[in-house]
């Protein structure tokens, strides 16, 4: 009785705050081309950036960037951002392997140099449980401070709440997305005989990894340098699809599983479809391989798409083409990954409000073309939709239906306690690859580490939720 | 008979200019190839075989002036090595020129703390530094590493001065007492002058291990006292490295060393053998 | 007569300033240390407080194998690379010391300071580039020998290989430099009866020269300890510590305790051990050779 009515009021509901989004997100992205910072003041009630930006005019804020595609993009636009506001943003580019050192000493050692801070997929929840990122509902509760056209929902709601949500609190917006993808050379495929990519994991050992390795050529490479590469990329790449997991139902390590052992064993037979040193090899070596045509396949991130069609990095320009990623007897499973970005605890109040007007303008839906033209991945969904961009970035396709249909949340744990896990991993499934341990002695390692890990953080006595 | 000799001679000398020259080679190749790669282009760095005639290009150069971090924490390198080094000199030399003229109780395990600061890992001091320096509020500021780096500039100054103070004849020091002078202006006015060779030797060695420090740079600075060195091994990433600035800006905080090491290089033997030697 | 104790205030108003210094930043630090080394110190997991644990955190350190495989390790990479580097610097200071071109020999010399002089952290990143498996500088000269490419940077013992080559380029020339300054205390009288009787070759060497380096030698192997235990900032850049922890040496994994996992109880634990063993090191082979300075 009660349902029906109850969905019809949802349905209702659903489609005013549609059409009352839709109103508001046309505004303003019409009105800086109306009139260009002209008199912003003029129309009471009416939100404008510049007029919100006023108060933190000459304002400078420090955000934390990585040497990638997606911040070089934005980079491009800041000048606008700041000719708009008066707000100065600097940017300190530090590599991946320092970013969460770097951010954690800032925010314990209380020198308050980032304002903008970078959260990994895996760091939310430490970022969130330790009180270094704010909650992003100060401001976009703040209607001096909210774009009306902020709308949350507007991103890939896989992405909002894995990177940008922790126990149902949003810290982050965000800004630099990836999806794993299987990227492939066409080329290499077709003269072997193939006329698409693999399917499944099954077939990429069976069929394509004999005929695709050899001459010094190698059908398949999957980075594993140890760090987050090994545990992100390549440990937990091959759990999933094939059934196995980090954690089961019970928050008990679920390494030892059959599902979880199929997969690290596939993966070590893989192994000689692989070039020799791919245990020191990161990201920069598989993208390399492929690009240079060494390589035949690789499941990479989507942001490293810019590296193969650009010709002065790339020799396979022609030859490149995209695919989800293989499925496994689970199904497929893509690597889920990406940053967002927030407002650092530490900062001053006038900092902080600086650096949310930046956030919410970088990843709006208003810039979210500009962004991607300017070689970023935009998280809104808007954005994908457009048929000229489509055909100009032929990897959208893959990317959108990784994240619509496979998103998986739990790819990786985003529990405080992850960073710790995640350097055991990379120390023993690097061990594992290189044949120091075996397979099941290795995941009888871990499962005994991670457990105590979860038992001192004490998710098993009940002092904490078990979220994940 | 002699010109067989001579012959002989020839020969020998001819030998070892080719040894010696393949000597320099194995000892400069690497520093070599690193300028040469800071000099190619993106596409002669990865052609195989390696390019050895090629056009220089000074876009990395320019890349990295125009980035700005880099020639950032060169100064700061400058200012921290520099700094560090003149207090160490202030403050040990004359702790050296003490120990070498004086006898007390418990000289020996005196000295012998001092010089032992020389052998602590960095490891050990970093872990409590960082959180003392975060109380007196000093992360990522020039004290920090300025204090820090006296933990090994201090040690050198001294094991190094001692006996270039010893060296000095006491009557200098008598004579001058005899006119009137107190301990101050001995040390000050005659006994500093006479041991600045040994204090210079010293000096250049301290700097360049200030220069070179990575271990407590890493640790106690992030953005705004970041050194050189820390600059150096952020080029480490995973995600696309960037061959031409890494070796440029490697090239940009060798060279001046390595110009400096060559300007001062029979002190700097000096000051490496010293404490070898005796 | 044994004077009564008395305080030289000018002389000690000299010294103090060195020890009140090194108090603050030697002594200090160290007892700051001993002290969190006690207690619960995770930076990242600040909800678990930081009391004391008592031993608790000396008992991971002696239950975690990591430890002291990376210890051992250590060790590995000390005999992989002091023997060859006594070696090379002994030929390479008798080669040129018999070079009577003066020019020639002051030339070698200058050059020899050049490695030691080159910033480490460079150093590693140079290393990257000449041992890179696809277009790295070594695999090209091996290739003109016919052998196959290495992965130098990819496999555990080629890591280590890689590591132990590039401190023997750095410090084979320190090495040699206070070999040559030990032959140059040699008096050509001394060498000239040595000759007579000893004839030349080895015979020379070992009886007549060896005994005048045997000091220097000495040295080189306290350095040479005490800054393999230290060496951190080579491997860092170079390796990682890596594949695996096939070039973890026992600074590099006590850092990334302290800095990566952010437990500085456990990373504080550990560096006292690492003191102690430096103290019992450096104490025995200071006793050792500089007895003299002492008395």
């Amino acid at each position: 009785m009660q349902t029906p009515s109850w969905r019809r009021f949802g349905i209702l509901m659903s489609t005013l705050l549609m059409t009352a989004l839709l109103f508001s997100a046309c505004a303003p992205a019409a009105a800086p081309a109306a009139a260009p910072a002209a008199a912003p003041a003029a129309a009471g009630g009416e939100w404008s950036l510049e007029q919100a930006a006023a108060p933190y005019a000459g304002t400078t804020i420090n955000c934390v960037f990585l040497d990638r595609p997606g911040y070089r993009a934005a980079i491009e636009l800041i000048p606008e951002f700041e000719a708009a506001t008066g707000i100065d943003v600097n940017w300190e580019i530090m590599p991946y392997e320092n970013s969460r050192e770097k951010q954690v000493l800032d925010f314990t050692g209380m020198t308050g140099n980032y304002d903008c801070i970078l959260i990994d997929v895996v760091w939310i929840g430490e970022f969130a449980a330790s009180g270094w990122a704010v909650p992003l509902e100060r401001f976009y509760n703040d209607p001096a401070l909210a774009d009306p056209a902020l709308n949350l929902a507007g991103f890939f709601p896989i992405l909002l709440e894995s990177f940008g949500t922790w126990d149902q609190v949003v810290y982050g917006l965000p800004f630099d997305n990836y999806s794993g993808v299987l990227f492939y050379n066409r080329c290499m495929l077709e003269e072997a005989g193939f006329d698409g990519p693999p399917a499944t994991y099954q077939e990429l050992m069976e069929v394509y990894g004999p005929a695709l390795t050899q001459d010094g050529k190698y059908a398949y490479a999957l980075q594993s340098r140890r760090g987050e590469t090994q545990s992100a990329d390549s440990f937990m790449r091959v759990i999933w699809p094939f059934g196995g997991s980090l954690l089961d139902e019970n928050f008990e390590p679920n390494l030892m599983a059959e599902e979880s052992l199929a997969g690290l064993n596939f993966r070590q037979e893989l192994m000689k479809y692989m070039p020799p040193d791919i245990v020191e090899w990161d990201h920069d070596e598989t993208v390399q391989g492929l690009a240079q045509g060494n390589v035949a396949m690789i499941t990479e991130w989507s942001a490293f798409n810019a590296y193969f069609t650009d010709p002065e990095t790339s020799k396979i320009v022609d030859c490149i083409d995209y695919a989800v990623e293989p499925a496994g007897p689970a199904g497929s499973r893509p690597a889920l990954g990406g940053f967002s970005l927030g407002v650092s605890a530490n900062s001053s109040p006038e900092k902080q409000a600086a650096t949310w007007l930046f956030i919410q303008w970088v990843t709006s839906e208003a810039k979210s073309k500009d962004y991607i033209r300017a070689g970023g991945v935009s998280g809104r969904m808007s954005a994908y939709e457009d048929p000229e961009l489509q055909a100009q970035y032929p990897y959208f396709e893959p990317l959108v239906v990784s994240w619509k249909e496979y998103g998986n949340p739990v790819f990786r744990p985003r529990f405080p306690e992850w960073p710790a896990i995640s350097e055991l991993i990379a120390q023993t499934g690097t061990e594992m690859m290189l044949g120091s341990i075996s397979v099941e002695e290795g995941a009888q390692r871990l499962n005994d580490q991670i457990r105590a890990i979860l038992e001192e953080a004490g998710y098993y006595s009940g002092d904490r939720p078990k979220l994940q | 008979m002699t010109v067989l000799r001579r012959r002989r001679r020839l020969w020998t000398d001819l030998w070892q200019a080719v040894l010696a020259l393949c000597l320099a080679g194995i000892f400069l190749l690497p520093v070599y190839w690193m300028v040469t790669t800071a000099l190619k282009t993106t596409t002669d760095t990865f052609a195989v075989p390696p390019v050895l005639i090629f056009q220089p290009t000074f876009e990395h150069f320019l890349a990295v002036y125009t980035e700005g971090p880099v020639l950032k924490s060169l100064v700061n390198s400058l200012v921290v090595a520099t700094t560090s080094t003149a207090l160490a000199v202030l403050i040990g030399a004359p702790a050296a020129y003490v120990l070498a003229r004086f006898n007390f109780r418990g000289k020996a395990d005196l000295w012998f703390w001092i010089i032992s600061n020389r052998f602590i890992s960095p490891i050990v001091v970093a872990l409590p530094f960082f959180l003392i320096a975060r109380d007196l509020r000093l992360l990522d500021r020039h004290p920090a590493l300025i204090l820090v780096y006296l933990t090994f500039g201090v040690p050198l100054v001294v094991w190094l001065c001692v006996d270039q103070f010893r060296a000095i004849p006491r009557e200098v020091d008598e004579a001058a007492r005899v006119d009137g002078a107190n301990l101050g202006q001995v040390f000050f006015r005659i006994n500093l002058p006479l041991a600045m060779p040994g204090i210079a030797v010293a000096a250049i060695l301290a700097f360049i291990t200030s220069w070179n420090e990575l271990m407590f740079a890493l640790v106690l600075t992030s953005t705004e006292a970041r050194t050189a060195p820390v600059e150096a091994a952020n080029f480490m990433t995973g995600f696309g490295i960037r061959w031409g600035p890494m070796m440029a800006t490697g090239t940009l905080i060798v060279l001046p060393v390595l110009l400096f090491a060559l300007l001062v290089s029979r002190s700097l033997v000096r000051g490496l053998t010293m404490g070898a030697v005796k | 007569m044994r004077h009564k104790f008395r305080v030289n205030w000018p002389a000690f108003s000299l010294i103090a300033p060195a020890i009140i210094v090194l108090l603050a930043i030697g002594i200090y630090p160290l007892l700051f240390a001993v002290n969190i080394s006690f207690r619960q110190y995770q930076l990242t997991k600040q909800y678990l407080g930081t009391g004391y644990v008592g031993l608790q955190n000396y008992i991971t350190v002696f239950n975690d194998p990591l430890f002291w495989e990376s210890l051992l390790r250590t060790g590995q990479f000390f005999l992989l690379t002091v023997p060859l580097q006594i070696v090379f610097g002994i030929s390479i200071a008798l080669f040129i010391d018999s070079i009577r071109w003066r020019p020639l020999s002051f030339l070698l010399r200058v050059l020899l300071v050049l490695p030691i002089a080159v910033t480490p952290t460079v150093v590693g990143l140079i290393g990257r580039l000449l041992f890179n498996r696809d277009f790295g500088l070594m695999n090209y000269l091996l290739g003109l020998f016919q052998i196959a490419p290495v992965s130098w940077l990819g496999e555990p013992v080629p890591a280590m290989l890689t590591i132990a080559l590039v401190d023997i380029w750095q410090w084979t020339p320190f090495v040699a430099l206070v070999m040559i300054s030990g032959l140059a205390i040699v008096s050509p009288d001394v060498l000239e009866s040595g000759r007579l009787e000893a004839g030349q070759g080895w015979n020379l060497f070992w009886h007549v020269q060896m005994p005048y380096l045997l000091p220097g030698l000495t040295a080189v192997l306290i350095l040479r300890t005490a800054d393999i235990l230290k060496l951190f900032d080579m491997v860092f850049v170079l390796t990682r510590g890596g594949p695996g922890v096939s070039t973890e040496l026992v600074s590099v994994y006590v850092q990334r305790v302290g800095f990566r996992v952010f437990d500085l109880g456990v990373a504080s634990a550990q560096a006292i051990l690492l003191l102690l063993l430096c103290i019992v090191l450096s104490r025995g082979y200071i006793r050792l050779f500089y007895r003299e300075v002492e008395a």
